[in-house]
């Protein structure tokens, strides 16, 4: 027998065992990260840390300011994002589809994609904050949703590019103008993956804090005027765990932990509504 | 050979439907269809056959100009529908598509439901109450022969259906709009024989009240379900003539070879 085969088999052991050791370094830090939140931050988990105000040094608190914060820059962000990437997105799917400017707008918006949030923090700074003259949580949400728009643009273009063409023309066959072709048959076929972009947005600007420090600032307190400083999960992580103090350390651990784990949750959630799509 | 035992005497009043004059057709700088002149009789079934690539698809989408969803695909020469030419610029697409149906190659059940899958193209035109909408939903997937595979499962989604019935049902989307013409587009190509029989047996039925164009690859299935046939190739109209006339005594050479299976 010719020695080929026995080289050919010992090389893909080879490539395997690399492969794998890979793949198990990647994992490793990963779980080590995880593990490390998990030790220090459920040791903080605790009713106070959902029902109280973050703390002034050295006393005992929560994070309800922070969460809520969090929540509303977030829920105004995908507000404002969302339409305006699935508009483009349906542009460049669907109306823009051969068109030059489609090009220009998904090489620009590739850039978007990937470009330094705290780029975009400071963008709306000088956009907002300083003929405002001041911080405030609108300045956060325009931040936050200068983020997911670009994201929401690139899944429902991708998405809608996945609906095949036999559907659209089936629906054009039978007199449906373009909209409704588009609205009844292109987004319901597309929808989970739509959605699933809109999550995954949601995702990446729940743990942006560059962006937030030069628009919606902190808050020490509870606040519900969007048009004043507004306390958030990743900037008061970020200023928590810098500090020197016991109980704001332990209360950074704790935030990051439930960041983490509503980003693995919404992941999982985009993962299973993609995973359902069929046709 | 073809067998010819199903070729039915068809009757038509011998009026044309569609009128075909001097028609190009290019796919940017590259041309598809070359003067391509043709009649087909109205309620009636006309095959266009041909090897790959020689134009029938191009010539079947023409007729409700679906190419138009798609840039640098353009037609010049003249479409006539009931004597109007529907290539002109004034002809609103949307409306000739409710006058020109068309069912594709791959079945394109919509996702949504039996129902509305059916309900869809009708509600695009007209307002029907829930009694007459369901009516109509009934007339046309009891016109598509599916009536009774899907009766008791209307809200199931339109994508659970098998191929063939999802080609039913695309059939029944078609015919319930009320079209006057239906372009069949390879319409069993991807269905297995049974479902192939069937989708011919709804042919034969649909072509008393229908002007009917059905693409095929398939020699015998045109043999079976058409009247007159045309077979094209490389861009061109080689011969049209009675569905009989093609299969048994062709005039030109080239269908000789086709249909006999020489090449193609």
């Amino acid at each position: 027998m010719s020695t080929i085969y026995p080289r050919r088999k010992a090389l893909n052991g080879i490539m395997m065992t690399l492969c794998v050791v890979a793949a198990a370094i990647g994992l490793a830090w990963l779980g080590l990260i995880l593990g490390a939140l998990l030790y220090n931050g459920v040791a903080g988990l605790n009713i106070a840390v959902f029902t109280e105000m973050t703390p002034p040094p050295g006393q005992a608190g929560g994070l309800l300011n922070a969460l809520a914060g969090s929540l509303v820059i977030t829920v105004i962000a995908v507000i404002l994002g969302t339409p305006v990437g699935i508009l483009a997105g349906t542009y460049m799917a669907e109306y823009g589809r051969f068109s030059k400017l489609t090009t220009v707008v998904r090489f620009i918006n590739d850039i978007l994609l990937s470009a330094p949030s705290i780029i975009v923090g400071l963008f709306i700074y000088e956009l907002v904050v300083r003929p405002m003259g001041h911080f405030s949580a609108y300045a956060g949400a325009f931040a936050l949703a200068v983020l997911v728009i670009p994201v929401v643009v690139r899944t429902t273009e991708d998405m809608l590019n996945l609906v095949p063409n036999a559907l659209r023309e089936a629906g054009s066959a039978i007199g449906a103008p373009r909209w409704i072709v588009i609205r009844s048959v292109a987004y319901r076929a597309a929808m989970s993956g739509i959605v699933t972009g809109v999550l995954l947005a949601v995702a990446r600007i729940s743990g942006e804090t560059a962006p937030l420090l030069f628009t919606a600032l902190n808050n020490q307190f509870w606040s519900s005027n969007l048009n004043a400083p507004m306390a958030s999960l990743p900037v008061t992580i970020f200023q928590f765990a810098l500090s020197p103090y016991k109980e704001w350390q332990q209360l950074a651990w704790t935030g990051a932990l439930i960041i983490t784990l509503t980003v693995l949750g919404l992941s999982i959630i985009a993962r299973s509504l993609t995973g359902r799509r069929e046709g | 050979m073809v067998s010819l035992e199903k070729i039915a005497p068809q009757q038509t009043n011998g009026r044309a439907k569609i009128e075909i004059k001097n028609l190009n057709f290019y796919y940017g700088e590259s041309k598809a269809l070359k003067n391509i002149s043709l009649q087909l009789p109205e309620r009636s079934v006309t095959a266009f056959i041909g090897p790959s690539g020689c134009g029938k698809s191009t010539l079947l989408r023409v007729l409700n100009r679906i190419y138009e969803l798609y840039p640098k695909q353009r037609a010049e020469g003249e479409v006539l529908v009931d004597g109007q030419n529907i290539l002109d610029r004034s002809q609103d697409l949307n409306l000739l598509r409710t006058k020109v149906g068309m069912v594709f190659q791959k079945p394109t059940p919509f996702p949504m439901s039996i129902y509305d899958n059916i309900a869809f193209g009708i509600k695009l035109y007209e307002n029907l109450n829930k009694t007459d909408m369901d009516e109509r939903v009934e007339a046309a997937l009891r016109r598509a022969a599916l009536w009774n595979e899907v009766k008791d499962k209307l809200s199931a989604s339109g994508l659970s259906l098998s191929g063939g019935q999802q080609q039913r049902l695309c059939i029944a989307r078609t015919v319930a709009v009320k079209p006057e013409i239906i372009l069949l587009d390879e319409p069993a190509s991807a269905l297995d024989p049974l479902s192939t029989a069937k989708i011919e047996e709804l042919i034969d039925e649909l072509r008393a009240d229908y002007t009917i164009v059905i693409v095929t690859h398939n020699m015998q299935q045109a043999a079976r379900v058409s009247r007159q046939t045309a077979f094209m190739y490389l861009g061109e109209l080689v011969e049209f003539d009675e569905t009989a006339k093609i299969f048994t005594s062709p005039q030109e050479k080239r269908t000789q070879d086709y249909v006999t299976g020489r090449f193609g």
